[in-house]
């Protein structure tokens, strides 16, 4: 069953001098197996709307249809939000900021816990939730979450999240304030759990080139109100309101405009940088009677060859701070060269398996 | 993102709001102290007829104001019901086993409710119509004395103004920690209280990391922009009072010098009429007499 | 010279076997009226580095000299924090008063200047970084580049010779981060300050005269951003990337489309494919 909002409006503060008025006639429908984007300035509305979507923010005006749930301004039926709030799984921006247990383990089975599960129940669902964002079970369930990199602490936040098995996943800011690597490391997973976790998934984002990643549509939320709601290859043909909107456009949107500009039309359908290179290559073949296969581009920011590491290899990656034993500083030398060593054979064993 | 009204500062431009704040502080301080003095009801009137002339003036709807009542419902009722069950003195109207009702019991009662809502109108007043900034300035400004005596005057104010700062903010932090610990089911307010307390424990406990993070930031940026540099501070803003504010300030003097006196002086020179035994002073002798001569 | 480190080593916890160092023997020298970009991951040490700059943190071993001072210098302490802008990564944890001029002003008080100069510099400060209309303002409802300009301004108002933005960008959204940019790149040019930006994002170092690559606590790369993005692969190797556009020149490379080398902005690779097709 698909989502559905209807005349959706909210004001802050009515009828005081810090009156803002946040949504205003919202009506969309979010389906099944969308990957929908969201984006808009800060103070869009965006925020207000999407805590509406797990009932964090009850109607003024309007109803939205959630699963079997329906949100309207009235007090009765009373819906179970507890319910409600595990199908539509919640991820805030800088979600790390909310873990407060001592191990890793603890804060990841609050959500399945205050579900009411059997304690067989919760404690598979976390070992399932804190492998599926790439953490390794074993090393780091008795961990405290505020000794883990930045990019680790985000992922636990999040598998504290999915542990919950929600049907929906909205993530607000997902990437924000991380660094290049742990960027993408978190766009990977969230690609991963569409397809091993929730079927649904709406990512607000500020980065475009962020969200053409892997949206299939995109919202824009402009002064409280949705002004455009299109299949996202379709979107950037208002490549000029958005910009008037103070909006960013995709960078090879971009170059495509610009080469327009300039008598060379490649299409107007280009979003990703691979789309650019094949439109790219397409006509280069054109021109020069080349056979260049336009499958064959790759626009690699990063060599993710190593993408599903064991623990050790990943702090290794992650540049995690170990403490060093004193036992531990004699052996390291010989340790070190063995690393690689080490790397090859539990690659080798994976592709066996 | 919730809106949190700044401190509680109310924005509109009134003749109030531009008053000196310093001023202001003493003002309210005065009609404090005068609402601990009076005891008769004519004066609790006339003190409440100057503060809603006064918020009338201030544009501050009378309904905010009120509100900061709310804050301490339970206390003022709690304090009025040990005055009516514990005061022993006066004519007894009730008596039962257990208790007896005195009509001086009620009477107190009475007067201390209206005590504490005078004093609570009264800093809301002065709260809704400064800005917190202003506050900490003004106080600073008159706790200069206290250097004297080795009072860090300065420090105190900053940490005054450094907290007034980060409320709003740590405001807004508990409300989205709250949010998002109510997206993973959390039940933050129901069962007993021992419950709520352990209930709430998600909530404190990343509040406490976020706080210490934010004193943590905030001690390297205190230090890289000069703190404690040079032993002569200097200010931007300098206090300049206007002819105003002296006359808002001596005009408000005397007459609450005058409530006061009142119980004191003119209360004692005339034979009051009997009022079972009731506190009554000169004032309302005079507005007796008054009313005595427009009747006749 | 604005800069100078010599040999210089930091460790947390010094004193036991969880001894990290953050820095390792690092020398480095940074001429007045440089844009210096500096870029590294997260844990490489660069956060440790700006803190040395302006003695909020002391060399282990080795020394550190703004002007000629050596953070070391006890009695120097105020001269270099006068000389060293230091603007933070959150912006919300800077401001220390409600009210943006107040806030502006803070610095110049504590230095006990007077009231016509604090006035003179608040008004400087606000303007350079475009916030003027906003100097009774609170900055409780402004968006994160809005603080984070002001948070440049207040330390304006010190009139420092060298701002570290220390990673100041990083929480803010694309055009937050394209206005402080701006500001740090208009300082630079007409006030001649010397910029020192800390940041994760290598397309942020595009405009600088000189990109240093930290890797764990070391120097990895000290040349211009153009002579750095051409060993793509050596960053990538230690979890960097180039910019957007450098890397789609790369990638076209790959499959056999020279588009050229050195590429950074894009215009220059719209000339490019434009020549090509």
């Amino acid at each position: 069953m698909p989502i559905i909002v209807k005349n959706l409006s909210f004001t802050y503060s009515a009828n005081t001098p810090y009156e803002r008025k946040a949504l205003y006639n919202i009506n969309l429908q979010i389906n099944e197996g969308d990957f929908l984007g969201i984006i808009g300035h800060t103070g869009s509305g965006k925020s207000t709307f999407i805590q509406h979507l797990n009932g964090l923010i009850k109607p003024q005006e309007g109803e939205i249809q959630l699963f079997d749930f329906k949100l309207t301004s009235q007090k009765r039926p009373k819906v179970n939000l507890r319910a409600l709030r595990s199908q539509v799984g919640m991820v805030f921006q800088y979600p790390e900021y909310q873990l407060f247990a001592d191990t890793v383990e603890k804060d990841v089975a609050f959500g399945p816990k205050n579900l009411g599960l059997s304690a067989e129940e919760v404690s598979s669902r976390v070992r399932q939730a804190i492998e599926m964002v790439g953490l390794d079970y074993e090393a780091v369930k008795d961990r405290a979450p505020f000794e883990l990199s930045g990019g680790q602490k985000r992922r636990v936040a999040i598998a504290g999240i999915i542990a919950m098995r929600p049907k929906m996943l909205i993530l607000d800011e997902p990437t924000a304030g991380l660094d290049p690597f742990g960027k993408e490391q978190i766009l990977n997973l969230i690609k991963y759990l569409k397809t091993h976790c929730s079927p649904t998934i709406v990512v607000i984002s500020h980065d475009i080139d962020e969200i053409t990643r892997f949206a299939n549509r995109i919202v824009v939320f402009n002064d409280s109100r949705i002004v455009y709601d299109e299949p996202m290859q379709q979107l950037f043909k208002h490549s000029i309101q958005l910009q008037n909107m103070g909006l960013d456009i995709p960078r090879a949107v971009k170059i495509a405009n610009a080469l327009r500009d300039r008598g060379v039309d490649l299409g107007d359908e280009i979003v990703t940088a691979e789309d650019l290179m094949a439109a790219i290559v397409e006509r280069y073949n054109q021109k020069h009677g080349t056979q260049i296969d336009k499958d064959s581009c790759v626009f690699d920011m990063y060599d993710f060859s190593q993408k599903w590491l064991t623990s050790e290899e990943r702090a290794e990656l992650e540049g995690i701070e170990r403490p060093i034993k004193e036992e531990d500083k004699h052996t390291k030398k010989s340790k070190s060269k063995s690393i690689d060593e080490d790397k090859k054979q539990k690659r080798s064993k994976r592709g066996k398996e | 993102m919730r809106d949190i009204s700044f401190g509680q500062y109310y924005p509109v431009n009134s003749v109030i709001h531009n008053i000196d704040a310093r001023i202001k502080i003493l003002v309210t301080l005065l009609f404090m102290v005068t609402v601990f003095f009076i005891v008769s009801y004519t004066a609790f009137a006339f003190m409440f007829f100057l503060l809603t002339v006064s918020i009338l003036i201030s544009q501050v709807p009378y309904k905010t104001v009120l509100k900061s009542i709310k804050g301490i419902l339970v206390l003022l009722i709690f304090t009025a019901l040990l005055n009516i069950f514990f005061t022993s003195s006066g004519n007894a109207l009730i008596t039962t086993k257990l208790l007896v009702i005195t009509d001086q019991g009620i009477n107190f009662a009475i007067k201390m409710a209206l005590r504490f809502t005078l004093l609570v109108l009264g800093s809301s007043l002065l709260t809704l119509t400064t800005t917190p900034t202003e506050l900490t300035d003004a106080l600073e400004y008159l706790l200069k004395p206290l250097k004297l005596i080795k009072i860090p005057v300065h420090d105190l104010a900053i940490i005054m103004s450094i907290a007034l700062r980060f409320i709003p903010g740590l405001v807004e932090e508990t409300d989205k920690i709250m949010m998002a610990q109510k997206a993973r089911g959390a039940n933050l307010d129901s069962g007993n209280l021992f419950k709520k307390i352990k209930a709430m424990l998600p909530v404190l406990i990343p509040l406490f990391v976020s706080a210490f993070r934010r004193a943590d930031e905030l001690a390297d940026a205190l230090d890289a922009r000069c703190y404690n540099a040079s032993p002569t501070r200097t200010k931007l803003k300098v206090f300049k009072v206007k002819a105003g504010d002296i006359f808002v300030f001596v005009g408000f003097a005397i007459v609450m010098t005058a409530i006061m006196l009142d119980k004191y002086y003119v209360g004692s020179f005339v034979t009051a009429p009997d009022l079972n035994g009731f506190d009554v002073s000169g004032l309302d002798i005079f507005i007796y007499n008054i009313l005595y001569r427009v009747g006749r | 010279m604005a800069v100078e480190l010599d040999h210089v080593t930091y460790s947390y916890n010094v004193n036991d076997a969880y001894r990290v160092d953050a820095i390792k023997d690092l020398s480095l020298h940074i001429e007045e009226g440089t844009f210096v970009a500096l870029v590294g991951h997260n844990g490489s040490g660069k956060s440790t580095l700006a803190k040395l700059l302006n003695g909020l943190l002391l060399p282990t071993s080795g020394e550190v000299k703004i002007f000629g001072n050596s953070t070391l210098d006890v009695d120097k302490i105020y001269d270099i924090r006068k000389s060293v802008g230091m603007v933070f990564q959150n912006p919300d944890n800077q401001m220390i008063a409600s009210i943006v001029e107040d806030d502006i002003a803070f610095g110049p008080e504590n230095l006990g200047i007077e009231r016509s100069e604090i006035e003179r510099r608040v008004e400087w400060a606000l303007s350079k970084v475009g916030m003027l209309d906003y100097r009774k303002n609170t900055p409780f409802k402004m968006s994160g580049g809005q603080k984070q300009r002001l948070a440049i301004a207040g330390v304006l108002a010190i009139l420092p010779k060298i701002l570290v933005l220390d990673e100041s960008t990083a929480m803010l959204d694309p055009k937050g981060r394209s206005e402080v940019l701006k500001v740090a790149h208009e300082l630079n040019k007409q006030d001649g300050i010397t910029v020192i930006h800390i940041t994760h994002f290598m397309e942020e170092a595009l405009n600088a005269d000189r990109l240093i690559v930290l890797d764990n606590g070391k120097i990895a790369f000290d040349d211009t951003p153009e002579e750095v993005f051409k060993r793509y692969d050596e960053l990538k190797a230690i979890k960097l990337t180039v910019p957007w556009e450098t890397q789609l020149a790369i990638s076209l490379k790959k499959v056999g489309i020279d588009v050229g080398e050195g590429i950074v902005k894009d215009e220059e690779l719209t000339d490019r494919i434009c020549q090509l097709l």
